[in-house]
């Protein structure tokens, strides 16, 4: 469930926290912020979504976890890419272009007249 | 994504759960806190910030839940929920949940116990290899094929020479007089020495661990032995240097030639602690062929079944019949094994296992009965949380964990139940019943009854939940608000659920009653013998310091010094005590008279040896001429005493006093007759033979059971006795004590240990039967108190509205007697072996259990009848 601003599919929030994971190690919350800063304040990423979303890539094998402290010293628990989390995040992106080149390429789509040359 | 280390990581989750949802809810609660912070750094008041972030979250359990959906362990938490629900559940209706737990826990823990008795005696009976092939060798004559009379030694030699049809066969010497002392001074001990022929260890097909077993050119009596694991470890201290080393045993030296493994045990002595080799030198005397007192076992050879070694065994019979004219037509005759060793017992835990299995069905019905009962109640319940949205899956799932949680407890209760059964089927009859004291918890038994009352608690359980899931919730609301007459068909069921429990235990109280009958008969036969407070034990000298002439002066004068213990009548002894069965069976002839040497004239006789003033000790009167004095001496003709029916056999019509019968290869003059003393317990009368000991004692150590007669009470004999012992040789054991009354009771422990199973049985049967019908009833009336209201406000006579309740209640359980009765007739067969003086179809026995049972029934019927009336009608109606 994404928040109200943007519907999100449930690949492509697991596409872009792999993107934000890939630039650093984040907690959750800070996983969601840097989605929201990225994304202009269109998505809002939900607890009820995110942290599913985590466990599901956890047990899929492309993010570790660990319990760090933050600079403001909480304790969190970190998020980490693994080399199968960066694998596939190549996946994902190439396919996401793939998908949203041909997504344009419809929606940019005008009707030529038949016969029309 | 990678199978494996998907589920090792649900598996994980699985095993940190409780890890896993605290770190979650830190994780969810720091995700919050940094929100909240956000929002006061924006500028809201904290108030504010809090209730913008918990509008962002939409509640922390809905998040929890998704997540543990995620991690793929919902499921586990849910169930985990539901146990917890289940429990409370339970706590909320005790009454219901201590019946169902403590119903199963009888089930499966009787069933358990049962089982395993059966599974260790009757199923595993012989733990040696290929125990089929083993058999029991038994002698006996065409006057009386059936009684199985032991094997003679000249008969061993001959038919282990002969016989083709055996791989080996071995002679065991069983008699009780074969024990040793072992240690010295105050610290002897008197332990089960077996003397076995070579082979035997060959036929039981088991080695001595340490050292060897015995050879051929051994059977002579020679000073070796054969130690138990158990003995070796007391007196060796489990070293193996034991072999080819010395132990002392009744003053002689004996060489340690083998150990056993640990855990061997005898087939048919039970618990030996030695084996030493059998002298066979009687076998070369012909006369022995009359003298039949070895055990025999053979193995048979893999191509031969029993029947074809039977018709090879008949065919030397008839050789060896003339090779030994003298001897009774020696006709032998094979068992298996494992029928001789299980023998009466079989029927015993037969019977259990059918009374174990009825009261299993029993509590099935039960566990049946209490959770339809629920289910109806439940059914409200159930449809409102259908109604309010509860996903019918859920429910079902809810209701199945129900039943485990029920399943589970009984199950733990069982186990304790199983446990105490157990001890106390190994303390009533492991004297009875061979093998029972290896009794072990059978952990495949316990599951085995683990599921069957799991499954049916399941299975009842579910169906209001699958009703349930079914039907409108809307029609199941509607129906109970208008308190209508409970559904037909649901009260129906119940009923004959009910008709079923009180045949089950109308089954069992008949067998019951059939059992107290008989004890009662058996108690009441007159064995011939007055054994009130009679103490008896065993005294063995050692052949090493006792020849013949001392064991006989030794046991006259023993019996003259415990006569002499203040308040005793009379002391003597015996070789075996009256009334506790077959020893030493010889064929008796008479010699003189009208009968002299012909078959009419001959007899299979118990043969006792006495001294002292024996029959006085035990009670046994003088008919005719006189008893055994000082004269009869080792010097003096041989001489008898016969009981009154060997007087009868051979010598019908005379005086049997001056004439001469033979037994045991010597002619003897009859000095007197004395009344009869029954076989055993059941009272059966034969023929006896007494020797005198003091003309006796050359023919073997006979191991003679002193008797002594108090005149009153018996308390403190056993001291004196103790003493008395001392002072004529404070190296020997007073063996094995213990009062008349109870050793010829001993062979009654059958029958009163199955008395006390099936007697427990019956109890609970009864108690089931009258809880079921008492909750039937009850329910009935709860579902029913509008119409009662309705009626008596319309003017019904109370009491018409309590007798028609009765009467509903007496209608279900006479159909259920009748049932019983002819199902316990039907049954009888099984128990007619075990009943005595009374047959298995006695009137009064059926007519008591339908009258207890129905009496039982009225009063589980009067509360609820009671209850009926009870309230005012207009608090039912409003």
């Amino acid at each position: 469930m994404a928040g109200e601003p943007g519907e999100l599919l449930q690949g492509t929030l697991e596409m872009m926290v792999l993107k934000t994971l890939s630039l650093e190690p984040l907690h959750g919350w800070g996983i969601a912020q840097r989605i929201q800063q990225m994304s202009k304040d269109v998505f809002l990423v939900s607890q009820g979504s995110l942290y599913p979303a985590l466990i599901r890539m956890k047990r899929r094998g492309w993010l570790t976890t660990s319990w760090r402290v933050t600079v403001n010293g909480r304790r969190a628990r970190y998020y980490e890419l693994t080399a199968a989390g960066r694998k596939q995040l190549g996946v994902e992106q190439e396919s996401w272009q793939r998908a949203s080149a041909a997504v344009n390429w419809v929606m940019g789509a005008r009707l030529v007249p038949e016969g029309g040359q | 994504m990678s199978g494996f280390a998907d589920w090792l990581e649900r598996i994980r989750s699985i095993v940190f759960r409780g890890r896993d949802e605290r770190e979650l809810a830190e994780e969810l609660q720091f995700h919050t806190d940094m929100d909240v912070e956000q929002f006061q750094r924006a500028g809201l008041d904290p108030a504010e910030a809090r209730r913008r972030s918990a509008l962002v979250l939409g509640g922390v359990e809905r998040v929890k839940e998704d997540v543990r959906d995620a991690r793929g362990t919902r499921l586990f938490h849910d169930v985990g929920r539901d146990f917890g629900f289940a429990l409370r559940t339970l706590a909320h209706s005790p009454g219901f949940a201590t019946v169902a737990i403590l119903t199963l826990g009888i089930g499966i823990g009787g069933t358990t116990a049962v089982f395993s008795a059966v599974d260790a005696v009757l199923l595993q009976p012989l733990p040696y290899q290929q125990p089929g092939e083993l058999a029991r060798l038994y002698m006996a004559d065409s006057a009386n094929p059936t009684v199985r009379q032991y094997v003679t030694p000249v008969h061993f030699v001959d038919y282990r020479r002969d016989m083709t049809a055996f791989e080996n066969m071995a002679a065991l010497y069983t008699y009780a007089e074969t024990g040793g002392d072992i240690g010295s001074g105050d610290d002897v001990r008197r332990i089960r020495v077996l003397p076995v022929s070579a082979g035997y260890f060959e036929v039981v097909r088991v080695q001595p661990r340490l050292g060897r077993g015995l050879q051929p050119d051994e059977e002579n009596g020679e000073l070796l032995i054969v130690v138990s694991d158990r003995l070796w470890r007391e007196q060796f201290d489990g070293n193996r240097a034991a072999i080819g080393q010395s132990l002392t045993m009744s003053g002689r030296p004996y060489t340690v030639i083998g150990v056993m493994p640990p855990g061997f045990n005898d087939p048919l002595a039970g618990d030996v602690d030695a084996w030493v080799p059998l002298d066979l030198a009687a076998a070369r005397d012909v006369d022995n062929a009359q003298n039949h007192y070895l055990s025999v076992i053979a193995r048979l050879r893999r191509d031969a079944p029993l029947a074809r070694a039977q018709a090879e065994l008949n065919r030397l019979s008839s050789t060896l019949a003339a090779r030994y004219p003298d001897a009774n037509d020696a006709l032998a005759r094979l068992d298996p094994l494992k029928e001789d060793v299980v023998g009466s017992a079989d029927r015993a835990l037969q019977i259990m296992l059918g009374a174990v299995g009825l009261v299993l069905v029993l509590v099935c019905v039960n566990i049946a009965n209490l959770l339809l009962v629920r289910g109806s109640d439940r059914a409200r319940e159930l449809a409102l949380r259908s109604a309010l949205g509860a996903e019918r899956p859920r429910l079902v799932r809810q209701t199945l964990i129900e039943s485990l949680t029920l399943a589970l407890a009984g199950g733990v209760v069982g186990i304790v139940i199983a446990k105490l059964a157990m001890s106390a089927i190994v303390a009533l009859g492991a004297s009875s019943i061979p093998r029972l004291s290896e009794l072990a918890l059978e952990p495949r038994l316990l599951l085995f009854s683990l599921v069957l009352a799991s499954l049916s608690a399941i299975g009842f359980g579910l169906a209001p939940a699958f009703r349930a899931a079914r039907t409108d919730p809307g029609d199941v609301l509607r129906e109970q608000t208008r308190s209508s007459t409970t559904s037909g068909s649901q009260m129906r069921v119940r009923e004959w659920l009910v008709v079923s429990q009180v045949a089950l235990a109308i089954v069992l109280l008949v067998g019951a009653g059939l059992l107290i009958v008989s004890l009662r008969n058996i108690r009441s036969v007159d064995l011939g013998v007055n054994p009130a407070g009679v103490l008896t034990f065993e005294v063995h000298l050692p052949a090493a310091r006792y020849d013949s002439t001392a064991r006989a002066q030794f046991y006259e004068e023993s019996a003259r010094r415990l006569a002499a213990i203040p308040n005793v009548t009379a002391a003597g002894g015996v070789s075996r005590l009256p009334a506790t069965g077959n020893y030493h069976v010889w064929g008796t002839r008479a010699m003189t008279g009208r009968l002299a040497n012909t078959r009419e004239g001959a007899a299979q006789a118990q043969q006792r040896v006495v001294s002292g003033d024996y029959f006085a000790a035990v009670g046994l009167s003088l008919i005719e001429g006189r008893l055994f004095d000082a004269h009869d001496n080792a010097a003096a003709p041989i001489r008898v005493v016969i009981g009154r029916r060997t007087a009868d056999m051979l010598f019908p019509g005379m005086r049997a006093v001056g004439q001469q019968l033979r037994a045991g290869g010597r002619t003897a003059e009859i000095i007197g007759v004395v009344a009869d003393v029954a076989l055993d317990a059941r009272g059966e009368v034969v023929p006896y033979v007494y020797h005198a000991h003091r003309q006796f004692a050359g023919n073997r150590n006979w191991a003679l059971t002193q008797v002594v007669r108090p005149n009153g009470s018996p308390e403190a004999l056993q001291g004196e006795a103790r003493r008395v012992l001392a002072t004529l040789d404070p190296q020997l054991v007073l063996y094995k004590p213990a009062l008349l009354g109870d050793v010829i009771g001993r062979s009654e422990a059958q029958r009163v240990f199955t008395l006390q199973v099936l007697g427990a049985f019956a109890g609970v049967a009864l108690a089931l039967a009258a809880l079921g019908l008492f909750g039937v009833l009850s329910y009935g009336v709860r579902l029913r108190s509008r119409e009662f209201g309705i009626r008596m406000a319309l003017g019904a006579d109370r009491r018409r509205i309590r007798r028609m309740v009765l009467r509903e209640g007496l209608t279900v359980t006479t159909i259920g007697t009748v049932i019983g009765l002819v199902g316990a007739v039907v049954l009888s067969r099984l128990l007619a072996s075990m009943v005595f003086g009374i047959s298995a179809l006695d009137p009064r026995v059926l007519l008591g259990a339908a009258a207890f049972m129905t009496l039982v029934a009225a009063v589980a019927a009067y509360l609820p009848a009671y209850r009926a009336t009870a309230a005012e009608p207009r608090s039912v109606l409003q």
